[in-house]
């Protein structure tokens, strides 16, 4: 069990980590999220001794890292953003010291790295210098030097990082089966990973908490989740009286280019867990208006991560968590979005998007409220 | 600790550090041995390595400059300071890994007086070795300021220059107060004028200036003051103060064959105390 309590990083003036508090219980996989820059791998370094906090407490187990470091750190195995090779030894060579390091027995060493090795895939590289070995490989031996001496916690930062498609999936993989008997605290910037593999997931942004909630949760969380995104052929007006007839649809959003000449393109919102597909089909058959195109809208990991840590409207009925949202008032970004006018979650509230209702939406009213963005 | 110092030993070989250094210095000492003893038939060896101490200017650099350095560089350092291991067993494994490549040589050199005894009996054993045991001491103590000043970077250029730097200054040190004059007046001037740059770089390192300013005019007062009461104090003050820094000087007993006590400290407190430095340095570093 790892317990972080209001940890601090300062270097100078600039706060890296700002009042970092979570749990990561035995046995369960979390993922820490967050942009560049964020912090993760500061508080990383900080959960497994590689830097000191500044302020506030790091428990492995109930033991104080600070206070007792070997004994903290014989319980964790860290895997850095960098693995950390030396590209002159030999891959059994390199594993057979970080047993020696962790205090691995002559005698179950060889055995254990065997195992290891057999388990991440390594073998056939086994006797390769690792500086000739490909990426892909030298995160595998570094994260085969993270289970040696059975630590039952891994750090994982950033594991996938670099890696092409396939070996992401077997990396993934490869964690997923470790988390049956290990705790893993796991970073990355990649939704899918997390979404995968994770039962939890913290969000931090410039060196503050934002959410820590299960990857379910955090989506269902986010705003306008249920709708349709809808391409039709005909006349703008006619089109939005026939679908306003329909009573589940709350809000239709029209984007301001036409895909092709005549076409209507828009994003239907309803409320939850309504399908309108249907209804919209009979509606546009009646006005003769043919669907050239109709899908659902999946709201992912990806937009709540995004609009967590850009400041899109966040909604929800409590606040996400302890110390997230309420006590640094209001999350800033409303204003930055607008300068550097950059779409956030989909496309679909590029134009209509007037600045006021954003802001309203941020400031965490009502669904209604900021979902006024009616044609006029 | 073990384990470390294993690996630091195995690549020094694997990256030809370690022969390179085994050679040149076996080279240099080859040749001067060959010219002093052999072809000039002196049977003092410890006249040969007075003559070649010299040689720690250049080959501690290159023994040092890596051993933290490149750690630091590789991030190879988060997995030995996130290993259940405390930084103090840790630089003492990478220091003895050091002292070890060292002592081979000093090893290999220490059979040349008793092949010396094959040619003559002029050869005086025990003069001899008093001298390569001083010299091993000598040299443990550069390569634990070579291994302090590879600590307080990640480029291993850098380490070896200032290094080199250093090691250069230290031995020229004693040429260097030979020519400072004496007097109280000169000598409690270069004393002010130290004590403001350690403010100075002290006001660096704080960035408080209405303490440093404080202590900086306190101090100045004090030198002064004192210089005022009792201007006999300063004589040759610095000089004194210098002259313990001039780690060459205090070999020179030991290439006269005299094994003193005063030297042995001296190079062992040298030794502890960069080696203490570099783990502190370490540790400061964590909480920055």
């Amino acid at each position: 069990m790892i317990e972080v309590k209001n940890l601090v990083k300062r270097y100078g003036n600039h706060i890296a980590v700002n009042d970092l508090t979570f749990t990561v219980d035995t046995g369960k996989v979390v993922g820490f999220l967050g942009p560049n820059g964020a912090g993760k791998s500061t508080t990383m370094n900080m959960i497994t001794g590689y830097i000191a906090q500044t302020e506030g407490t790091v428990l492995i187990d109930g033991i104080d890292m600070l206070e007792e470091p070997e004994r903290a750190k014989e319980k964790i195995g860290y895997l850095p953003e960098i693995p950390p090779l030396y590209p002159d030894m030999r891959v059994r060579e390199y594993l057979q010291f970080v047993a020696d390091l962790r205090k691995v027995s002559k005698k179950e060493r060889d055995l254990e790295i065997y195992e290891i090795m057999k388990k991440t895939k390594v073998l056939e590289v086994a006797e390769r210098l690792i500086r000739h070995l490909s990426k892909g490989y030298k995160q595998r031996v570094g994260l085969s030097a993270t289970m040696i001496g059975q630590p039952d916690i891994l750090i994982l930062d950033e594991p996938t990082v670099g890696l092409d498609p396939g070996q992401i999936i077997e990396i993934r993989e490869l964690i997923r089966e470790l988390s049956r008997d290990h705790t893993v605290l796991l970073s990355s910037h990649i939704m899918q990973e997390i979404s995968a593999v994770c039962d939890e997931i913290i969000i931090i942004n410039k060196g503050k908490m934002i959410a820590c909630d299960t990857p379910e949760n955090l989506t269902k969380r986010m705003l306008r989740n249920n709708g349709i995104k809808l391409q039709a052929k005909g006349e703008r007006m006619q089109i939005d009286t026939a679908l306003r007839n329909i009573p589940q649809i709350t809000d239709i959003v029209y984007e301001k280019e036409e895909p092709e000449e005549g076409i209507v393109q828009m994003t239907v919102y309803t409320e939850k867990s309504e399908d309108v597909r249907e209804a919209v089909f009979y509606a546009m058959a009646e006005i003769s208006c043919p669907i050239m195109e109709m899908h659902t809208i999946d709201t992912t990991l990806e937009d709540a991560f995004l609009a967590l840590t850009q400041g899109e409207a966040w909604q929800s009925d409590e606040p996400v968590t302890g110390q997230g949202r309420e006590e640094d008032g209001e999350p800033v970004t409303g204003q930055e979005r607008e300068e550097d006018g950059e779409p956030v979650t989909g496309q679909e509230r590029e134009e209509d998007g007037e600045p006021e209702e954003t802001d309203a939406g941020i400031a965490g009213t009502g669904k209604e409220d900021s979902q006024k963005e009616e044609v006029e | 600790m073990l384990a470390i110092y294993k690996k630091e030993l195995m690549q020094y070989f694997h990256s030809m550090i370690g022969f390179v250094f085994l050679a040149f210095f076996l080279v240099i000492v080859g040749i001067y041995t060959w010219a002093y003893n052999l072809a000039g038939g002196l049977g003092n060896f410890e006249m040969t390595l007075d003559s070649i101490y010299f040689l720690f200017v250049l080959l501690i650099p290159i023994l040092t400059m890596r051993i933290v350095a490149e750690e630091n560089h590789q991030k190879t350092n988060q997995l030995l300071y996130t290993a259940p291991v405390s930084v103090t067993r840790i630089i003492l494994a990478k220091y003895f890994a050091v002292l070890t490549l060292f002592l081979i040589g000093v090893g290999v050199i220490s059979f040349y007086p008793l092949l010396l005894c094959q040619y003559g009996s002029d050869v005086r054993l025990a003069s001899a070795y008093s001298s390569i045991i001083g010299f091993f001491l000598f040299g443990a103590a550069c390569i634990a300021i070579g291994v302090f000043i590879s600590s307080l970077t990640e480029s291993q250029v850098i380490a070896a220059v200032v290094s080199f730097i250093v090691l250069l200054m230290t031995f020229l040190m004693s040429n260097i107060t030979g020519m400072l004059p004496t007097d109280a007046l000169t000598q409690c001037m270069i004393l002010a004028f130290v004590w403001l740059l350690v403010s100075f770089i002290a006001y660096n390192i704080m960035q408080n200036i209405v303490v440093m300013a404080a202590i900086a005019v306190l101090g100045e007062l004090a030198i002064w003051i004192v210089y005022f009461a009792k201007a006999s104090l300063y004589e040759s003050l610095v000089t004194n103060i210098l002259n313990v820094l001039a780690i060459s000087t205090r070999f020179d007993e030991f290439s006269l064959g005299i094994l003193h006590y005063d030297a042995i400290v001296y190079y062992v407190s040298i030794s502890a105390l960069f080696v203490f430095l570099t783990i502190q340095m370490i540790k400061r570093k964590r909480f920055s």
